[in-house]
């Protein structure tokens, strides 16, 4: 019995305040259920990601007042979270466990007069052992490692700052088409160059933005999920990737990602090849992650990503509409639910103004960690085989 | 450089007893004789928790820099950028550090060395340098 999404759920998101995740979270549910066409109390599967804060765990099922559910977990792997946890519901819904599964992510990090990038950054005065000592040196955000990881891939393979930055100016020109997009004023690469340096090589506009929100979706089966009140989104395959990049002497950070692992794993189980995908939803922690994604996933060779990027695929009415809604960059940050939340739109034909003409076959990315974990989906508007 | 203060965490006392003479003191486990970074928390071979102490050379490889600005402060100072690195120690663990390095010699491979500072107050730490290059 193979599986579709049948309901999204999509909070008000970005700088809003006085909700706690479990709230965001319990919200998203909620309005998943009801965008299905179902009642909360017909769903027996619930699957829960938060964000670094902690919270919601599965006490969420509570919150929403959920009883005799045959499914609930909380479920990690950072930023391919939502790739596992639809997999994981997709397995479910086959075997028979569980028939209406709600997966759901959840955040809120930032708190009123306070900086996005404050919200996942550290200081301190006093720094204790051989971590303390990497931090007061200067590694203490997130933007370090990836900028460590791009630098990397520009020294070997030619990697410049001005085609990072035609993803940047690419998934904007996505975003000001998007309604819920957080960012929606056009920019230039001129607008990306001059933006101020985070960390070298990646500019302010080469990171994402920080937003409070959930997105929950509710998975079923395909039968069922034909009769509900959405064009049902079939999940064709997925796959999972954590190469284990050990940080020693030959390792490949930087230059490759689980991507590599889990792109082919999804597209063996979907019955496709990357020439069959018609749209990219890639995870935009940063605009190195679309470009280095783009060559594990073999949509170009290793180290032409920059290239490929800087060709106009990427962009409205280009060959490879990818981040359709503006991703993480210029959309919202979901974590892997801003790529699947814009796929099941884009495969439900309800992008309006930026909806894409050919949507067959959708790749959905998610990575999580310093590129140390990675998950695929591929998803369909069509049956499998049909 | 103001880093802050650098305190022990019990962990690490071979390591800091190594920086205040000037030696880069690193994790080996005996039973796999293989080098592991100085916070390796086991020795991923045999699963010791509490692999051993070796003295690496100090000489290491550029694998990777970047240069972080902090974000502007509302009087519009901006931090003191810092250059930062992974690099390759020649026995083969990578270790994230500072580099007192001219930006112009960056490159992949870079043969750097280690060199020490003994602030005032806390614990004495490491900076790579580039190996040959003169202070």
């Amino acid at each position: 019995m193979s599986a579709a999404i049948a309901g999204l759920g999509i909070t008000e998101l970005g700088k809003v305040y006085g909700r706690s995740p479990r709230r965001f979270a319990a919200d998203a549910v909620r309005l998943a259920a009801d965008d299905a066409g179902l009642r909360l109390d017909e769903l027996d599967g619930l699957l829960v990601s938060h964000g670094l804060g902690g919270s919601p765990g599965i006490e969420l099922a509570e919150t929403l007042g959920l009883r005799d559910l045959r499914l609930l977990t909380a479920m990690n792997a950072f930023g391919a979270t939502a790739g596992a946890m639809i997999s994981y519901a997709a397995q479910s819904i086959a075997s028979g466990a569980a028939t209406a599964v709600a997966c759901v992510f959840s955040d809120a990090p930032l708190q009123p007069r306070q900086s996005s990038g404050s919200a996942y950054h550290r200081d301190a005065r006093e720094w204790y052992g051989f971590g303390g000592m990497t931090a007061a040196l200067g590694l203490r955000s997130v933007n370090a490692f990836y900028a460590l990881a791009a630098q990397r891939h520009m020294a070997r393979y030619g990697t410049t700052s001005e085609q990072l930055g035609a993803i940047a100016v690419s998934t904007r020109q996505w975003a000001s088409r998007n309604p819920l997009a957080q960012m929606r004023d056009p920019i230039t690469l001129d607008d990306h160059q001059n933006s101020r340096w985070v960390a070298e090589p990646l500019h302010l506009l080469d990171c994402c933005l920080v937003s409070n929100g959930a997105v929950a979706v509710v998975v079923t089966s395909a039968d069922r999920a034909a009769a509900l009140a959405q064009p049902p989104v079939h999940v064709w395959g997925w796959g999972q990737g954590h190469p284990g990049h050990r940080k020693e002497r030959g390792s490949a950070f930087g230059l490759s990602t689980g991507a590599a692992i889990s792109g082919p794993a999804a597209m063996k189980m979907a019955g496709v090849t990357v020439a069959d995908i018609d749209v990219c939803q890639l995870y935009d922690c940063y605009t190195y992650t679309v470009l280095v994604s783009l060559e594990d996933y073999g949509f170009c060779g290793k180290g032409e990503g920059g290239a490929f990027a800087a060709s106009g695929a990427l962009a409205p009415g280009g060959a490879l509409p990818t981040n359709t809604g503006g991703g993480q960059l210029s959309g919202y940050y979901m974590w892997g639910m801003t790529p699947l939340s814009e796929a099941v739109i884009q495969a439900r034909g309800h992008g309006g103004d930026r909806q894409v003409d050919r949507r067959d076959v959708l790749l959905v990315s998610g990575n999580g960690g310093i590129l140390d974990h990675h998950s695929t989906l591929i998803v369909s508007p069509h049956r499998k085989g049909a | 450089m103001d880093i802050g203060i650098l305190r022990r965490d019990g962990r690490t006392d071979a390591f800091f007893d190594g920086t205040a003479a000037e030696r880069l003191m690193i994790r080996h486990c005996a039973e796999c004789d293989v080098h592991l970074a100085p916070d390796a928390t086991s020795c991923p071979g045999c699963g010791d928790e509490d692999p051993g102490w070796a003295r690496a050379s100090g000489d290491a490889s550029l694998v990777s820099w970047t240069v972080t600005h902090g974000r502007p402060a509302e009087d519009g100072t901006v931090p003191e950028p810092a250059l930062l690195a992974l690099v390759e120690l020649d026995e083969g663990p990578w270790l994230y550090t500072r580099l007192a390095v001219a930006r112009a010699a960056l490159r992949e491979g870079l043969p750097l060395t280690a060199a020490y500072v003994h602030p005032d107050e806390g614990e004495s730490y490491l900076l790579f340098t580039e190996r040959g290059s003169v202070g």
